[in-house]
């Protein structure tokens, strides 16, 4: 019974059915690497590596979000099929989250009956680094010709959408004061694209310039990223901001390259995860026996004796 | 790039200094007096703080506040900075305006209303109009389905206010439309209907509320982009100032501000700082402040804490007067004058135990009062659940009338004038606002701070913070959270038949069917012209377009396709 | 704010809510104070801002995969406006996502409201605690549907 209904699922992610992929990655969401999960990822698993995955990161209130309105407009008003996923952060306390990045796109993604899943990257343990990449790849399978992920820039969550992406657009803009000096400092590498948002506002052709001087100043490899100004509000500078990013997803899939080392780090990240699965159970029935974790710390024993003692007597 | 101070932050500053007076003898007082007694009588000590989260002591005297009060930050009334009141003789030479908010359902009902409360000594005449009607969708429109009449009457095109206004004549009302996005239509309508009446434009009285920028803040009813909609108030407010004289035609309001959540001082700080905006928008529009802004009044809120809402329209009254003159140069008493109408807290109010709202309401009226309003509007008890019925109408109107004929609050200017507590809160409340407006300033203005979500952030927290406290019963409202009866019956209300919907789908049609479709193509078109020239005032093309019948929603039709629409910031 | 009994079904998988109001009404005090409330409570909120079509409430719950939808209007449409959405869940046979409504309605269309699927109906001053376990038990029903199904 169970097994029929997954299958039926399948069938519907393949055939591109709203609800099956919408209940497919809450399965991939909720219930990390659980038979289900992995099941569904293995069987579609072959229909998938279609898509261009772009990922869109830059610091809060740059207007990414306004970005993949824009962009899902005039992609899917192109013919071609236009998934979303934003990222927003968890409650450090509650663990509980406000998933707000839909408000500035509602409006071209409900016009142009766009797919957009909203996810919390849930505290970042591990959380989201699996569903992730398994959320891209149903969206992969379902038919999308692209798949666009918003995610702020800092933290695991970025990471991972670096790591996941063939395309990653940096966001950056006028006003950013010092802030930029720690992106240009850290992260300029990452990007495979850099746009100027908000070119209607004073400053904004400064931060263009600086980003141009601190590229031209950094090593050059095959693809020199390109550094666009757009204006969100008019959707001035977008035909430039698409055409660089289909050139950059021609330049990725030629690479084979490139593919190997996403492949390679999916590998290492489903291979740790894997390895702590295994583990996991015994790990949590450890750690919530007080009794046990009382007589260690009573008798001084190193964190490191403890841990081993324990993965040997599981493994 | 070092800037140099702003006038914000360095009243600002001033404020904060003036208001921080150590007081030794409160300090003496609470070690030896205060501290043994709570210790013998067993006081728990809690938090007294107002609704602006200003912590209240237990006593104030003459050192909370500055050595030279009443020579610099009172004056007396009718003289600057007018804290003390607008008027020397304030309510002995007139009293306030009694005006009802009236408008539901069919235009046919509202005529009606509107006869009934003229008929029962009411002195002003009020609109509200109905969700379609202030998104300007016609009540054809899908999205309008199920709300025509709901919230206040529905107006799809200028047929409907011939039918509000049948058998009342516009040289003898002042009438106030509570409308924002769609002002200039129903400015045009009205003033077409004057023109039908043969009514003179310089004597068509009232008030539209057209504050744009509120709607931003608080009350998020808008068709367009912030700047689209203030350059055609913009132009209301030249075509105004050269025609109609006596039509006021930005009623800057802090109600729905704080009906969206916020504090007192929020309430005040924010409509202030966009009375400001309108100031500046009119000197650059090339308006002498003199001549226009006497035509800006204000639309506040009387909430539940009572002297905190009497400082806060005290502290109005001075912050106006003062900006104008230091900072806009005004040079005539008339335009530092703040004149505002004032409106009961319908967030108070509560649907458990009805008839209570009619005891906050009665404090909530007594406090506009005591903070000199011209003009109130007193909730009827059953507002928290529906439109009000004809009962609790009379009962609010009869409110006021006993605070105006029975109590004697209004023989002397200012009662409150000088009581140390008073004066303290006043003074505290207008350093907030200048807290707050410093700021302002410094995100580039309200126009971006409101953008940015900025204003609309500090009052969510605000709210969010009251409903926190609400829950944990450090707030109480009584009949909710506290003295609760189980088993409460929903009292009667006003149902709006479904007839009006029907009513007024018929009417369009008829309207649809009887104009010059020719004429109204072309006056359509030429708005669109005007409305791409920043300077061209489209004010008369949109009086054309009405005059011919064209509908609300195709009038303003053409600036969503001019503008474009907007989608608010994230808030939460 | 604790969720409740509940709380454990729902470790690691929070409840994911829409939270939206399908009117033309742009009073979003009680909207933004349950947005937060409802994330302290360990929820994810779905907010997708004022002014949404019935349309898109569902197109949003479906894509989403919430759990519950909470439909909230203070301007008195509620009869029109939440059956829309009751209607567009029925005609997609959507049996596995809890619809709970709330804001000013009258108790006479209250049993109305139920029997078209939704539920609470609350007014204000409701105490948010009471909100969040009402959406919490339709909530454990709906993932006690879904996994029944997978
Ligand atoms: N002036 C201007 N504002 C923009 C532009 N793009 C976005 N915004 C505004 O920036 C704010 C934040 O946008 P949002 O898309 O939510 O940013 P995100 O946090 O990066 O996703 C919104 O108020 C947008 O209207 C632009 O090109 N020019
Ligand atoms: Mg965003």
């Amino acid at each position: 019974m169970i097994l029929l209904k997954l299958d039926e699922l399948i069938q519907g992610i393949i055939k591109g059915d709203r609800r099956s992929v919408s209940r497919a990655i809450s399965i991939v969401e909720n219930e990390q690497v659980s038979i289900n999960a992995k099941k569904i990822i293995k069987e579609i698993f072959t229909h998938t590596g279609r898509a261009h995955i772009v990922g869109i990161t830059g610091p809060p209130g740059i207007g990414k979000s306004t970005m993949i309105g824009n962009l899902a407009a005039m992609l899917s008003g192109s013919g071609r099929k236009v998934s979303v996923v934003a990222i927003d952060a968890s409650s450090p306390f509650s663990g509980g989250s406000l998933l707000g990045n839909r408000i500035r796109m509602q409006e071209s993604l409900t016009r142009h009956g766009v797919f957009m899943r909203s996810l919390a990257n849930r505290g970042m343990k591990g959380g989201l680094s699996r569903s992730i990449w398994d959320t891209v790849k149903i969206l992969d399978a379902s038919g999308s010709d692209i798949i666009i992920v918003e995610t702020v820039g800092a933290g695991q969550a970025d990471l991972d959408v670096v790591n996941l992406a063939e395309t990653i657009v940096m966001v950056l803009g006028p006003g950013l004061g010092d802030e930029i000096q720690a992106i240009k400092a850290g992260i300029m590498e990452i990007g495979s694209l850099f746009v100027i948002n908000k070119m209607d506002l004073p400053g904004a052709f400064i931060a263009q310039k600086d980003i141009e001087e601190t590229l031209a100043m950094s090593p050059k490899g095959e693809w020199k990223p390109p550094v666009v100004g757009v204006n969100s509000l008019t959707k001035e500078g977008y035909d430039d901001l698409i055409m660089e990013i289909d050139r950059h997803g021609k330049f990725v899939k030629k690479s084979s390259d490139i593919a190997f080392r996403k492949f390679r780090t999916e590998l290492e990240i489903t291979i740790d995860e894997e390895l702590r699965n295994r583990f996991y159970k015994e790990i949590r029935a450890f750690l919530s026996d007080n009794e046990k974790i009382r007589i260690l710390m009573e008798k001084r024993t190193d964190p490191y004796s403890a841990a081993e003692n324990l993965i040997n007597s599981i493994a | 790039m070092e800037k140099k101070d702003s006038y914000w932050s360095l009243k600002y500053r001033q404020l904060r200094e003036q208001n921080h007076s150590p007081n030794s003898e409160y300090g003496e007082w609470a070690d030896n007096t205060l501290t043994p007694w709570n210790r013998q009588t067993g006081f728990q000590e809690k938090e007294f703080t107002n609704s602006s989260n200003i912590p209240i002591k237990e006593v104030y005297n003459s050192k909370d506040i500055p050595e030279n009060t009443e020579k610099h930050l009172l004056g007396l009334p009718g003289r600057y900075p007018f804290t003390r009141g607008i008027y020397p003789n304030m309510y002995r030479g007139r009293l306030w305006t009694m005006r009802m908010f009236s408008g539901f359902g069919t235009p046919e009902d509202t005529n009606k209303r509107l006869k009934y409360l003229i008929k029962h000594g009411e002195s002003g005449l009020s609109i509200a109009f109905d969700m379609p009607t202030l998104y300007a969708y016609d009540c054809d429109n899908p999205r309008a389905d199920g709300e025509i009449g709901k919230c206040g009457v529905n107006v799809s095109s200028l047929k409907d206010m011939e039918v509000i206004f049948k058998g009342i004549d516009l040289s003898k009302v002042s009438t106030s439309m509570t409308i924002n996005a769609p002002a200039a239509i129903l400015t045009a309508m009205y003033i077409a209907i004057g023109k039908k009446q043969g009514v003179p434009l310089d004597q068509l009285a009232g008030t539209v509320q057209a504050d744009i920028l509120k709607e931003y803040i608080a009350q998020k009813e808008w068709i367009y982009p912030p700047e689209a909609h203030l350059r055609l108030i913009r132009d209301m407010m030249v075509y105004c100032t050269e025609n109609t004289p006596k039509w006021n035609y930005i009623s800057i309001s802090g109600y729905h501000i704080r009906e969206a959540g916020s504090s007192a001082a929020q309430e005040l700080a924010f409509t202030i700082a966009d009375g400001f905006y309108y100031v500046e928008m009119g000197m650059k529009a090339g308006l002498d402040v003199d001549d226009f802004a006497p035509r800006l009044s204000f639309f506040f809120n009387s909430s539940i804490n009572f002297f905190e809402e009497i400082a806060k329209l005290r502290a109005a009254r001075r912050i106006w007067a003062r900006v104008l003159k230091e900072k806009y140069g005004a040079k005539k008493d008339r335009t530092l004058l703040l004149r505002f109408h004032t409106q009961t807290s319908g967030y108070t109010l509560t649907w458990q135990q009805p008839l209570n709202n009619v005891i906050r309401t009665t404090i909530e009226a007594l406090a506009a009062v005591l903070g000199g309003t011209q003009s109130l509007h007193t909730n009827s008890y059953d507002e928290a659940w529906a439109l009000p019925s004809e009962e609790a109408v009379k009962i609010a109107l009869r409110t006021q009338q006993i605070i105006a004929e029975e109590t004697g609050v209004i023989d002397t200017a200012d009662p409150l004038g000088g009581s140390y507590y008073v004066e303290w809160l006043t003074n505290k409340m207008e350093e907030e606002a200048f807290r707050y407006f410093d700021q302002i300033d410094r995100m580039g203005g309200i126009l971006e701070a409101v953008k940015a979500g900025y204003l609309q952030k500090e009052i969510a927290a605000t709210s969010y913070r009251r409903q926190m406290r609400l829950e944990e019963g450090k707030e109480i409202m009584v009949g909710v959270n506290k003295h609760k009866e189980e088993g409460e019956q929903p009292i009667n209300i006003l149902k709006i038949s479904k007839k009006a919907q029907k009513n007024q789908l018929d009417r369009l049609n008829e309207v649809r069917g009887s104009r010059d479709e020719e004429q109204v193509r072309k006056a359509l078109e030429e708005l669109e012209t005007a409305m791409r020239k920043e300077d061209v005032n489209t004010m008369p093309f949109i009086l054309r377009a009405v005059e011919e019948y064209a509908t609300l929603e195709e009038i303003s039709n053409v600036g969503r396709k001019v503008f474009g629409s907007w989608k608010e910031p994230v808030i939460v | 704010m604790e969720a409740g009994k509940n709380q454990s079904l729902f470790k690691g998988k929070p409840i994911k809510i829409l939270l939206a109001k399908p009117g033309i009404d742009g009073h979003d005090r009680g909207i933004l104070v349950l947005a937060k409330a409802f994330r302290d409570a360990g929820m994810e909120v779905i907010y997708v801002g004022l002014l949404p079509t019935p349309e898109e409430v569902v197109d949003t719950a479906v894509n989403e995969d919430v759990d519950v939808i909470a439909l909230s209007l203070l301007n008195g449409a509620h009869m029109t406006v939440f059956k829309k959405v009751a209607d567009l869940m029925k005609g997609r046979n959507i049996n596995d996502i809890a619809v709970v409504g709330g804001g000013t309605i009258p108790e006479g269309d209250k049993p109305k409201l139920e029997k078209m699927g939704i539920s609470g109906n609350y007014g204000p001053g409701t105490p948010i605690s009471k909100i969040v376990e009402h959406i919490t038990e339709r909530a454990a029903e709906m993932r006690k549907l879904k996994s029944m199904e997978e």
